[in-house]
């Protein structure tokens, strides 16, 4: 039991230093933006695949943006997905079909497999473009946003493309303001740093993009994955595409303002991401790929990230059982690296690396609201655990994958 | 004491401790005052010409005064609503008539013409400048920012601080430092030894540009070869190099150096993870983009955007993009050659310098 419970703080000294790393990288490194000069070029034709399922709230909003964007209107074709909604989307979209004639295309999905992957799959007969931009329902892009988004695709290296996702919804409550500063931690200090230093930026699929090359290349998109953007993300890696992260392309997004649909939506991720994990992992750290080696692993940290949750708790619980049988493990190492875990439990750097984010993004008193992360990562370790544990007894009895879409909350228009 | 008042007490006490981080929390949950969300830039988006744009929207009020200066050939001065001090000048040469002639001489005053503006030299222009018709700069002078609406000309060691922008050409005689951001309608020439950062114009000539240059056009007759290669995409790990005259149909991606020898001739796009080097009279139809140094020159032609992580250097003759299909030039440091164009952007995030000819 206790040389499980060393490799458990071992695995978590290993993220902790992670986090610390990131931070420092993003406070003090060099910065790589190599794509955001580009303004002026050639601009490709390019497709923006919007994915719709039940959006009446949200679907005209990014449809105006997306008319108003600064982007040469005889190369861009805008295609909402409307995937076998039963609200008002279908309609709205045939309105702006008519409005704007040749410049949106409507895909109309009325059966099949349910999922975004399984829609996008079914939507690129439409497309013929090298560049493909894909956004969510809820997104409101910027003007410049396109060209930002397409600019990397000069570069023949890259398969894929991730822009930062900013919470519009920010202010709303206690819930959205504590994912306000987690998308923070996550997109200024995480992704970056993992692009400054040449890791493995991981696509969102939204606010992103993909080369149709890529895609077809690696088989295009899996609709038995939960997660299509994790998914996306190691096969561009392992055939030799990558994927970079522009932190100033930036767009609004809705994020949840409720407990039970922020847990469903984080348990979605959850088992999406360990799904992947099965999947790739070994074939990426061990196998034969293009991936460098600071990619392979940083790829496989990437992909144990939400299996470190079930971990911190069975780590938790045989800490508890070691005291209470009395063993003695701190000695030496091993007390170092205890206290360092410890640490990492109250998940310190990552509090840090949130705090530097914010200050990175120069907000100043949302910061005072970080010992409330508390409550979300408690909330998020027990909600991945039960993903995880949940995912293991589907193995058992095989039971399907479900998808669950992620509620809205902007008010009808 | 009593044993349950302590327990209490210490029960109490270590709430209080464990509550005190959350006093500040709370506070801010409560009051809002930081709940905005992240002010995403939505419309500039980094236009070049953006405060150019705005300059012209805040001075549309003048414009009846300065066709009435240039008119009668006078001056008129006053304030803007906000409170900013503004001169109307109404004849070409009346700065050099009024006190800004003398040495040294310090302008915070916003100052517009609806005729030629002439500055005499070794003046400081703290506030912004608005020149109806052509503007002619004496040597080292600086400037806060000039928005032109025909030509600009800097004269010697002149220095712009924040951004010019030229309807008709812009032109920075020898020595020039531009701080900031400058774009013309036209043309931006600028002569050797001038420093830059952001530019941006349909074509873009550093020092004097020959009329029959080397660089072959990428639509132009094709070099003698020594083979055609066609390729989707390749990829190669480790160094790389494209042999003197040949032709690759296709992307290249190398992860190592790459060395193009002369001649060669590329229809597609080309990626190098670390250095990359082009040798004399180069054609390359798609991108180019290292993600460590760039040599390109001499006699280059580039079709699409040049991209380098560190340093780019790009020697004389060497063309870039085209005045149908304007293109952008990048990296953190720059050195370019006299006899250089570019049409579109060159943007040097640290610093960009113009050299003499090798």
């Amino acid at each position: 039991m206790i040389y499980v419970l060393y490799s458990i703080v071992f695995v978590i000294c290993i993220y902790t230093g992670r986090h610390y790393w990131f931070t420092l990288n993003r406070l003090f490194g060099f910065q790589r933006h190599p794509y955001i000069d580009i303004d002026t070029a050639d601009w490709p034709p390019v497709t923006v695949l919007v994915a719709a399922h039940n959006e009446e709230k949200v679907i005209a909003n990014i449809l105006d943006a997306l008319m108003t964007v600064k982007y040469p209107e005889d190369r861009m074709l805008v295609i909402p997905v409307n995937d076998r909604s039963t609200d008002r989307t279908r309609e709205i979209i045939d309105k702006f079909v008519q409005d704007f004639p040749g410049r949106i295309q409507a895909f109309h999905r009325v059966g099949g497999k349910g999922g975004k992957a399984a829609a996008l799959k079914n939507a690129m007969e439409l497309v013929n473009t090298e560049v493909i931009l894909i956004f969510d329902a809820d997104y409101i892009p910027g003007a410049g946003l396109i060209k930002q988004l397409v600019a990397p695709f000069f570069d023949l290296e890259v398969g894929g493309v991730m822009g930062r996702v900013v919470p519009l919804n920010a202010g709303t409550n206690l819930l959205t303001r504590l994912l306000d500063l987690e998308r923070s931690g996550g997109y200024q200090v995480d992704q970056q740093a993992r692009m400054n230093l040449r890791l493995v930026p991981q696509h969102g699929g939204t606010v992103a993009g993909v080369r149709l090359s890529a895609l077809r290349e690696i088989g295009g998109w899996n609709e038995n994955s939960l997660t299509e953007d994790t998914d996306l993300t190691y096969r561009l890696l392992l055939n030799g595409w990558k994927t970079v992260y522009q932190n100033r392309s930036e767009c609004y997004e809705e994020v949840p303002e409720v407990w039970p649909v922020r847990i469903k939506q984080i348990m979605r991720w959850a088992k999406g991401h360990n799904q992947a994990m099965v999947t790739y992992g070994l074939r990426l750290l061990l196998g034969q790929n293009r991936a460098t080696l600071r990619e392979r692993i940083d790829g496989t940290l990437l992909l144990g990230v939400y299996a470190m949750a079930p971990v911190t708790l069975v780590g938790w619980a045989l800490a508890l059982g070691v005291f209470y049988q009395g063993v003695a493990p701190l000695h030496g190492v091993i007390a170092l690296l205890s206290l360092t875990a410890y640490a990492a439990l109250g998940n310190l750097a990552a509090f840090f690396e949130i705090a530097a984010a914010v200050r990175l993004d120069g907000t100043r008193k949302r910061i005072s609201l970080l010992p409330f992360l508390i409550l979300g990562f408690a909330v998020s370790i027990f909600s991945v655990s039960r993903a995880a544990f949940s995912q293991v007894g589907d193995l058992v009895t095989g039971a399907e994958f479900h998808w669950d879409k992620t509620e809205r909350f902007r008010k009808v228009l | 004491m009593n044993p349950y008042l302590a327990v209490a007490a210490l029960f109490l006490m270590v709430s209080v401790m464990f509550m005190l981080p959350l006093v500040p929390a709370l506070v801010e949950l409560r009051r809002k005052s930081d709940a905005l969300p992240l002010n995403v830039v939505q419309q500039n988006s980094g236009e070049i010409r953006h405060f150019a744009n705005s300059f012209r929207d805040y001075i549309k009020g003048l414009q009846p005064i300065m066709q009435h200066c240039a008119a009668d050939g006078t001056s008129a001065a006053g304030t803007f609503p906000g409170g900013e001090e503004y001169i109307v000048l109404g004849r070409a040469d009346e700065p050099l008539m009024l006190a800004f002639q003398q040495r040294d001489a310090t302008h915070p005053v916003m100052m517009a013409a609806g005729v030629d503006l002439i500055v005499p030299p070794n003046g400081t222009f703290s506030k912004d400048i608005y020149a109806g018709r052509q503007f002619l700069g004496g040597d080292q002078n600086t400037y806060r920012a000039i928005l032109g609406e025909t030509t600009v000309h800097l004269g010697a060691s002149s220095r712009v601080m924040r951004w010019v922008h030229a309807v008709g050409e812009f032109t920075a005689d020898l020595g020039c430092r531009l701080y900031g951001r400058i774009s013309s309608d036209s043309l931006i020439r600028l002569r050797r030894d001038c420093s830059f950062l952001r530019l941006n114009a349909p074509r873009i000539e550093i020092g004097s540009v020959a009329a029959n240059q080397g660089a072959p056009s990428p639509n132009g007759t094709l070099p003698a070869s020594t083979g055609v290669v066609s390729v989707q995409r390749f990829l190669h790990d480790g160094d790389f190099e494209v042999q003197a005259g040949q032709i690759i149909n296709g992307n290249i991606v190398i992860r190592g150096n790459l060395h193009i020898r002369s001649g060669a001739r590329i229809c597609g796009s080309v990626k190098s993870v670390e250095d990359m080097v082009l040798e004399d009279g180069v054609s390359v139809e798609g991108s180019l983009i290292s993600a460590r140094n760039m040599r390109v020159g001499p006699n280059c032609a580039i079709h699409g955007p040049v991209i380098a992580e560190q340093e780019l250097t790009i020697a004389a003759g060497t063309r870039c993009g085209t005045l149908k299909h304007p293109t952008t030039v990048s990296a953190p440091r720059i050195g370019v050659e006299e006899g250089v164009v570019v049409f579109g952007t060159l943007w040097a995030r640290e610093q960009g310098e113009v050299v003499a000819r090798q």
